[in-house]
């Protein structure tokens, strides 16, 4: 096997971080790569047709302004006014379509890094944020491998606040479907248990697999378990998906390593310092006495 | 008892200022570093807070270097003079500085080796806080984010290791019985000569040869 040197780094930092680190607690529930309480969207690339309901319904229902139906050739970026958006590609004069959103991971970079505590994991297993705690300081967007959360910049007081995709979390506790997934025609999105979902998948892809040994699930294992789970028909780096999202190599040195390590060295200064003081004083009295 | 102007009266001021910007900056940046200011009232107007102090720490050192452009480069050129003195000093600090042992300590310049040492690191902290806070402060979005991800675990960094120099710089400069005049000299200016023998002895020389 074939292990870079920068690779083994890695690891060895992220196994030396995982000793120093006190596991949060959503690691708890996140062993099983799936628990009977997490949710999922699935998206089926393969029955995508493009119409952009899903984009147009996110709008919709999050108030955030519309648009005209956009062009395969010059598909929107994400920003702090689009949530949802399609990632399209050319092949064979034929225009194929993923719906990019948030993936909502397990181990996401964006919770890790957040100074302001404004990001969470839900027990359904989204990543929600809350705006009242946003600094804008902007870390989460620097930090994500999929680049999905967006600020929206005030450039008068210089205060920003992130924004993504929320699963739409009221809807489901109403009772409804994500307002994408309730819009899509073709069946492309489903919404569901992340567990029967997996399966559900799984039976696709070796569907898929007949016509294209390179199709694939992608979602499962990504970032500690994906919460939007994609049927691929060729691999992940075809429709613009990274084939192996990591949270950035400094992140886990920062946090895992380094903040631990600042309250152990401020600590073991401190005390030498203070024995230190202890021993010359007493050496001085000494003095003092034997002179 | 006879005194020794040791500190200028804007060398005086430009430390204090920097004291206030550096600690103003340390404790915004714990309350960061450690996700509290959501408890505090400072809550989401930290990032304002710690650039006050950030145009503080860079603005007084240009300020002072503009009014005084020798003293700042031979505070400079001092920090990289480095001879065999230093490695004695070395081996005999800490006989000194635990054991009241001054018999092995060869005589300072106006600076001794710790106090080198010391500006080097803050030479060092200084020019990876500013470089990494600039861009942390204005290059978001515009650099590739392995850029901003860099400047926050090197900012860190920097700041873990100065807050451990700042205790030692307390500890040298405030509490330890031998530095006895050491706060009072940045604070009025002026050492006893008989200090100023014990702990500069070189310095010592070269000022009374001067007749000052």
């Amino acid at each position: 096997m074939d292990i870079s040197r920068g690779d083994f780094i890695k690891t060895l930092m992220g196994a030396t971080g995982l000793m120093l680190l006190r596991k949060p607690a959503i690691k708890a529930t996140s062993q099983s790569t799936s628990s009977v309480s997490e949710y999922a969207i699935l998206v089926d690339v393969s029955k995508c047709v493009g119409c952009w309901w899903c984009f147009a319904a996110c709008k919709n229902y999050n108030n955030l302004p519309e648009e005209i139906k956009p062009e395969s050739e010059s598909p929107p970026e994400l920003s702090s006014k689009t949530w949802t958006t399609l990632s399209t590609v050319n092949i064979n004069n034929r225009w194929v379509y993923r719906k990019h959103a948030c993936m909502h991971c397990t181990d996401a970079a964006c919770v890790k890094v957040c100074p302001a505590g404004a990001l969470n994991y839900t027990e359904e297993g989204y990543v929600l944020y809350d705006r009242d705690k946003c600094i804008g300081c902007g870390y989460c967007a620097e930090f994500c491998p999929y680049e999905i959360p967006k600020l929206e910049n005030n450039k008068i007081t210089g205060i920003d606040t992130m924004s993504k995709c929320t699963f739409c979390k009221e809807r489901i506790e109403n009772g409804q479907q994500p307002a994408c997934v309730e819009a899509c025609p073709t069946g492309a999105l489903k919404f569901g248990k992340r567990q029967e979902l997996l399966e559900e998948a799984k039976e696709r892809v070796k569907e898929l697999s007949k016509k294209n040994r390179n199709a694939c699930l992608y979602g499962e294992y990504e970032m500690g378990g994906l919460h939007v789970l994609y049927v691929l028909p060729d691999k992940p780096s075809v429709y613009s998906l990274p084939e192996m999202p990591i949270s950035p190599a400094s992140l886990i040195v920062q946090k895992d390593i380094f903040h631990p390590l600042a309250w152990i060295s401020w600590g073991v200064i401190a005390a030498g310092l203070a024995v230190n003081l202890l021993v010359v004083r007493a050496r001085q009295l000494k003095k003092k006495e034997g002179g | 008892m006879q005194q020794i102007e040791r500190y200028t009266s804007s060398a005086r001021w430009f430390h204090w200022v920097h004291v206030v910007a550096f600690l103003w900056l340390a404790l915004s940046g714990l309350l960061l570093f450690g996700s509290w200011f959501g408890f505090t009232p400072v809550g989401i107007w930290i990032r304002i807070i710690h650039r006050v102090g950030a145009v503080l720490l860079l603005g007084a050192p240009l300020l002072y270097a503009i009014l005084h452009i020798r003293k700042s480069w031979s505070f400079i050129k001092e920090a990289f003079t480095w001879g065999k003195v230093d490695l004695e000093w070395v081996k005999a600090a800490p006989g000194y500085y635990f054991g009241n042992d001054k018999t092995k300590m060869p005589p300072q310049g106006y600076i001794n080796t710790g106090m080198k040492l010391f500006r080097l690191c803050i030479l060092l902290g200084m020019a990876i806080f500013i470089i990494t806070g600039l861009i942390l402060w204005f290059f978001k979005g515009t650099v590739p984010p392995e850029v901003i991800q860099y400047s926050l675990l090197l900012h860190d960094i920097a700041f873990i290791l100065s807050i451990c120099f700042l205790f030692i710089h307390i500890q040298l400069a405030v509490l330890h019985p031998k530095m006895d005049e050491g706060l009072l000299s940045i604070v009025d200016g002026k050492v006893s000569a008989e200090y100023a023998k014990s702990h500069h002895g070189l310095w010592y020389d070269e000022t009374v040869k001067n007749g000052k």
